[in-house]
């Protein structure tokens, strides 16, 4: 949380040094995420959560990457359809309706919260830099025991921004080869630049799988790691002092409010990584 | 084959026919033995069948498969406007290649009806086949198969392109309904064309664009035979512009409309539209 607090804060962190003047009821932060970034968030879960299910429906109509008249290399599973409670749509037309629809609802929430991201200067919290690789091994020793303290972090730890910045890249990446697929021959030229419509189809179904796996982690150590991170999510609130960073939180450990701190004071000079990252900030 | 561009006028498209037609028959074997060749894998058909007990049930049970009654009017706004975005996508200059490297799927390429038994013209009870151009026409023309042969042919290989998301490349020859449209004098306020078949009620309308597109034809053979039963002879639509549920078989008439008439899937909840 160091990174989010006036560049005037004191060295010694807690609710004392970012709350109001005496006499306030209440410390107040500013939200922890923006009302578009909030939006979006969650428009974006019901969209994606349609746009896979119907998708798998849509799949299992034909649940193979190969021509006809051919064999394909690269899918282990070729032939087999996915489980039907995985699906949405009931059967083939519904399941294309939903995912024509709410193709614009994923694609519009996204050029917003992009667009958003950019012009309002998140975009600093999330794109990757330099030593985010290094920070992000941290985090793994951090998480395996191999590490007693939590690396210092800005708004995210450096997994996270990992995390968060591969999703809008992998979801550009399943618009272009979904417009590919659905139009193919309007669209030639995109559809040849993901080599042709069965390889098109096959990157579609890859970056799926991908963002499938983003977002099941991301919820995991929503759940396992910081459970008060939701509340900042939907109304924007968060308390700093029950930060993972505070409470030395791995997954599962550390997960009550009890073990709340005020976040570590500045390093004192055997951290020096993380206090160039502060200044960069 | 790169398929040639024809004399507009319709007086010489027959003459040329002759000389095209031997073309054609140096390029492949265009024997009427493919017309008898074993039926084809019919897994579309059953899944079809699938998909048709499924919107059954659905319109049985009361909350029905499509998600939430109250999405049906979005699910349709949404279709509309994608009917948008496709018809001002489409271009008569993108076409279709098949990869060079693919393989054309031969047998694999599945066909599919949706009469119980394989559809074939009877020309005891029916007389002899005729392909119909009719509706909002200057000549309204009745074509015979060797009438149809006759006229420019059309030489391509392409990709077909299935609902379910497979595809299968096929050489395919056949006559460019945009001739057919020139030849029988299409008026102008004929914005759709209705495809028709003697496969029960089957049948499809198309927006004009997308039927005269250069690549949608009236096909009567494929991979260098005439098409056999299974595959919709004596005549079918094929078009890598559409989905192939929009590529009626067993073609009988084409029907030139100022209104878009359905269609035997569209009518069963698929996009109407189903552009490339």
């Amino acid at each position: 949380m160091t990174t989010v607090g006036p560049p005037t804060a004191p060295a010694t962190y807690g609710p004392p040094a970012a709350s109001p003047p005496p006499g306030s009821a209440a410390p107040r932060h500013p939200p922890r995420h923006h009302w578009i970034v909030r939006t979006t968030h969650w428009v974006n879960v019901l969209a994606v959560a349609v746009m896979v299910g119907s998708g798998l429906r849509i799949f299992n109509a034909y649940p193979a990457f190969h021509r006809r008249g051919e064999s394909f290399c690269c899918y282990p599973l070729e032939g087999r359809p996915v489980p039907a409670w995985l699906t949405f749509g009931g059967w083939l037309a519904g399941a294309r309706n939903w995912h024509f629809a709410m193709m614009w609802v994923l694609a519009l929430t996204g050029l917003v919260y992009l667009g958003f991201v950019y012009l309002h200067g998140e975009w600093r919290d999330l794109v990757p830099r330099r030593g985010d690789a290094r920070d992000a091994w941290e985090m793994v020793k951090f998480y395996t025991l191999a590490r007693r303290d939590h690396p210092r972090q800005g708004k995210h730890n450096a997994l996270q921004k990992l995390a968060y910045f591969s999703m809008p890249v992998v979801g550009v990446v399943l618009v272009l080869t979904g417009l590919a697929i659905w139009k193919p021959v309007s669209l030639g030229w995109l559809t040849a630049l993901f080599g042709g419509y069965v390889w098109a189809r096959y990157w579609h179904f890859l970056a799926m799988l991908a963002l499938v796996v983003l977002a099941v982690g991301h919820v995991f150590m929503v759940l396992a790691v910081d459970p008060y991170s939701l509340r900042g999510m939907i109304t924007g609130g968060y308390d700093p002092t029950l930060a993972p960073e505070a409470r030395n939180a791995r997954p599962f450990h550390h997960l009550l409010p009890r073990w709340r701190s005020s976040p570590a004071p500045p390093p004192t000079g055997a951290e020096a990584p993380a206090e160039r990252r502060e200044e960069d900030a | 084959m790169t398929p040639r561009r024809h004399p507009d006028a319709a007086a010489r498209l027959l003459d040329d026919a002759a000389a095209r037609l031997e073309a054609l028959d140096r390029g492949a074997p265009l024997g009427l033995a493919g017309r008898t060749s074993p039926l084809g894998p019919l897994e579309r058909r059953r899944f079809l069948a699938a998909g048709g007990s499924a919107l059954a049930a659905a319109l049985l049970a009361g909350c029905n498969s499509f998600g939430p009654r109250s999405a049906r009017g979005l699910l349709e706004l949404a279709e509309r406007a994608n009917e948008h975005v496709e018809r001002w996508l489409l271009r008569h200059t993108s076409m279709d290649h098949a990869p060079r490297a693919a393989r054309i799927a031969g047998r694999s390429f599945p066909a599919y009806h949706i009469s119980r038994h394989v559809p074939v013209w009877d020309e005891r009870r029916r007389g002899p086949w005729r392909l119909e151009i009719a509706g909002l026409v200057e000549r309204p023309l009745r074509l015979s198969l060797d009438d149809l042969v006759r006229l420019p042919a059309v030489q391509q290989r392409v990709n077909h392109y299935c609902v379910e998301g497979w595809t299968a490349v096929a050489t395919w020859w056949g006559v460019r309904v945009r001739d057919l449209a020139r030849l029988a004098g299409a008026r102008p306020e004929a914005q759709y064309v209705d495809f028709q078949s003697f496969d029960a009620d089957y049948h499809e309308s198309w927006d004009l664009e997308s039927a005269t597109h250069p690549q949608t034809l009236v096909a009567y053979a494929r991979d260098g035979r005439y098409l056999p039963p299974a595959y919709g002879a004596p005549a079918r639509l094929h078009s890598p512009v559409k989905l192939g549920y929009k590529c009626t078989k067993y073609l009988t008439r084409v029907v030139f409309m100022a209104e878009r008439n359905g269609g035997y899937w569209s009518d069963r909840g698929y996009e109407w539209y189903a552009g490339t």
